[in-house]
């Protein structure tokens, strides 16, 4: 085993780090400070993202065929942790690199390719992703937003909720039931966002602005050339990209950036001395590089093209406990006044509370761990 | 970045599973509370197994690889020190390996015993003595921990100690490796001898592991044990102060969090001798002690990390 960067990671981290140096503004942090969903950022990263294409740092690991370079998963990931570190000022569209450009990709039909790929090619294209519903969160089968298909048409009625990024987004990728079959009665129609009929509330929230929205449906029309793939095929096509989706957002990262800020705020205060500080600080980063190691060797399989399983379910739980223990450190060692001056800080301790539910929650995870890396009996029901 | 194993070291692991197979389970009647061989101990030396450190292409991952699978064996076998820190010495040395910290006298060591190496780790630097009789209290065949242990009653004089070239921190580095090594591997069995038992054992008409109650707890289990091994073998690869010192500490918070939940899901069965869980758990118990317990390993990482 290695756990060193090679030189050609190390040397894109660098070119990374150089990049932003240069290309983010001196009031960089006033707008990071309102978060990735937001107005500002989203913004931004409509300027920003066409940059880092240019530099052919957008997706390094997409294959060349797709206008990446061919690159290791291991690039996607140290694009990720510096972006993240960075208050990510790709914003919302760290998704269309992750999946939504993959997934098109893979199970796009050629005209959906020719429109829908170039604005993300050129980092300028806000995606949401429309698959809970009020009555369904872990239970995501028993959706229940329709699509009729009629003379060409399909009519849309229902709604979502927790839609992240949705006010702003160009398109929806969204979830409907074309039958009552549980899983193959699903079927995905990407639906522009000002299609008439559709109305998005941001829902306040305690965990920064823009992200969580409801979005509802009423008779909404789109063409039958909308639907993504074939009815009923959107279980296998989700699959598919939540396995990518799931490392998206390097957790772990965020959060031992945001713990060495805080041993640093500490120090410069006076404040690091004792034990007790020091014991804490160290058992939250235990956790941060648990799950940081328990993340790479997700990430190594995919360079090795060997299939991921269960063994997501225990990254993302370690990913959990990772965060909430440095939210738990910076609250009770720092005080408030600094917390609240700090973007990384804040957004960290609004944010601790994200990683538990959001695209599956720990509970889930535990139950995929039970009963696939465990091999337990299944659960009574 | 290479997280998978090498060839070699997958072969050396089958060959060890295959030498240890005789080993794997609790022979019938027996219910000894630490239970040892001297049979599969003089096996692993003589194969090499606790030397593979020194050769080149294998390493300290290698051997810290070789720990965590031994430490799966209801036998408890001198391994970590043997593997890990031996190899930094002189690897000579007369087997087992008794690591302590300067100043422990009168605590109770792991493997102590007359013939044994000790080897004192502090202030003082490295230096090593080979016990014998006097300096060892009553050697009990058993401990309250899984493991021979015996009271370190006496220690010779200054002049009578080897003194190694080699800094306390080094060597302090090894152990922890070894220590978080040995702890993932005993977790690692006492996990799947609880999934085995939660899944045959019924009550209510349905396996008890059809419980969510206990599907979430072994399946937390789960995530801090492998957590547990990732960062070992990080620790090992890299043999770096902070990292070592985080997977010892990581190793220690584990085992506090799920031995008593092991023993919770036998029921009664936990208690008694017949059922081995406690060759894994309670030597998990001897180890969330060592070198200071959490406490004072966080302050060691804590101190490599941030200064
Ligand atoms: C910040 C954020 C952004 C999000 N963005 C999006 C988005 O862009 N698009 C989108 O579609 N969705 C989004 N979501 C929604 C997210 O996918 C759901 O919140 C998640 O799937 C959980 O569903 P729920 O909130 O309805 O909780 P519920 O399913 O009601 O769960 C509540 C609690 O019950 C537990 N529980 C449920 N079922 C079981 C079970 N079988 N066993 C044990 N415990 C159980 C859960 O673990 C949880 O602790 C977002 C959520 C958050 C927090």
């Amino acid at each position: 085993m290695n756990f060193d960067w090679t030189p050609e990671h190390q040397a894109f981290r660098e070119r990374l780090r150089a990049f932003l140096k240069a290309e983010l503004p001196d009031n960089w942090e006033s707008i990071a400070h309102h978060g990735p969903g937001s107005a500002e950022i989203t913004a931004f990263s409509r300027q920003f993202c066409g940059r880092l294409a240019a530099a052919g740092m957008l997706f390094p690991h997409w294959p060349v065929s797709m206008g990446g370079k061919g690159l290791d998963a291991w690039y996607q990931t140290i694009l990720a942790e510096e972006m993240w570190a960075a208050g990510e000022p790709r914003g919302a569209q760290y998704m269309n690199v992750n999946w939504i450009g993959p997934t098109l990709m893979k199970y796009g039909s050629e005209q959906q390719k020719k429109t829908l790929l170039p604005p993300i090619v050129a980092g300028n294209a806000i995606w949401c992703q429309g698959f809970s519903e009020p009555n369904s969160g872990s239970d995501l089968a028993s959706l229940r937003t329709r699509a009729v298909l009629d003379a060409g048409e399909y009519v849309i009625n229902g709604q979502k909720i927790w839609t992240s990024y949705a006010g702003l987004a160009d398109n929806c990728f969204l979830l409907t039931r074309t039958s009552d079959d549980r899983k193959r009665g699903i079927t995905i129609l990407i639906v522009p966002m000002d299609t008439p009929g559709i109305t998005v509330r941001q829902i306040p929230s305690i965990i920064g602005e823009g992200d969580i929205h409801e979005v509802f449906f009423d008779d909404v029309i789109v063409p039958e050339s909308a639907r993504f793939g074939d009815e009923g095929q959107a279980w296998e096509i989700i699959s598919y990209s939540l396995r990518n989706e799931r490392l998206g957002i390097p957790r772990y990262h965020l959060a031992r950036a945001a713990l060495d800020r805080a041993v640093a705020l500490l120090k410069a205060r006076g404040d690091w001395k004792g034990e007790a500080v020091k014991i804490e600080a160290a058992k939250a980063a235990a956790l941060t590089e648990t799950a940081r190691n328990a993340c790479y060797a997700i990430v190594d399989k995919r360079v090795k093209e060997q299939p991921i399983g269960p063994e997501a379910s225990t990254a993302r739980y370690n990913v959990v406990m990772a965060e909430r223990a440095v939210s738990e450190f910076v609250v009770e060692y720092l005080p408030q006044a600094l917390i609240d001056a700090e973007p990384y800080l804040k957004m960290h301790h609004q944010r601790g509370i994200v990683a538990g539910i959001a695209s599956g929650a720990a509970e889930i995870q535990l139950n995929i761990i039970a009963t696939e890396v465990l091999e337990l009996p299944r659960e009574a029901r | 970045m290479e997280l998978a194993l090498s060839d070699d070291q997958v072969q050396i692991l089958d060959a060890i599973d295959t030498l240890a197979k005789p080993y794997a389970s609790v022979p019938i009647h027996d219910i000894s509370f630490a239970l040892t061989s001297a049979e599969l101990t003089r096996e692993l030396a003589e194969g090499g197994f606790l030397d593979v450190a020194a050769m080149e292409e294998l390493g300290p991952e290698t051997a810290a690889l070789v720990v965590e699978r031994l430490a799966r064996l209801p036998f408890a076998v001198e391994a970590a020190a043997s593997a890990l820190v031996r190899p930094l010495l002189d690897s000579e040395l007369p087997r087992p390996l008794c690591l302590i910290e300067e100043g422990a006298l009168g605590r109770a060591v792991r493997y102590l015993a007359p013939g044994a190496t000790v080897v004192m780790v502090g202030s003082g630097g490295v230096r090593s003595f080979v016990a014998t009789a006097d300096h060892v209290a009553e050697a009990h065949d058993e401990s309250i921990f899984a493991y021979p242990m015996a009271v370190l009653k006496a220690q010779p004089a200054e002049a009578d100690l080897r003194q190694y070239n080699v800094p306390a921190s080094e060597v302090l580095t090894q152990w922890r490796i070894g220590l978080a090594a040995e702890a993932s591997g005993l977790m690692a069995a006492a996990l799947a001898a609880t999934v085995t038992y939660t899944s045959e054992r019924k009550q209510f008409g349905l396996p008890i592991a059809t419980f969510q109650a206990l599907r979430h707890r072994l399946a937390e289990a789960q995530v801090v044990t492998n957590g547990a091994y990732w960062m070992t073998m990080k620790a090992a690869a890299t043999r770096d102060s902070g990292d070592a010192a985080l997977a010892a500490l990581h190793a220690q918070e584990a085992a506090r969090r799920v031995t008593y939940d092991f023993h919770q899901f036998l029921g009664a069965m936990g208690m008694t001798l017949e059922h081995p869980l406690h060759l894994w758990t309670y030597r998990l118990k001897a180890l969330t002690s060592e070198l200071g317990g959490r406490g004072a390993n966080a302050l060691a990482a804590a101190e490599a990390i941030w200064g």
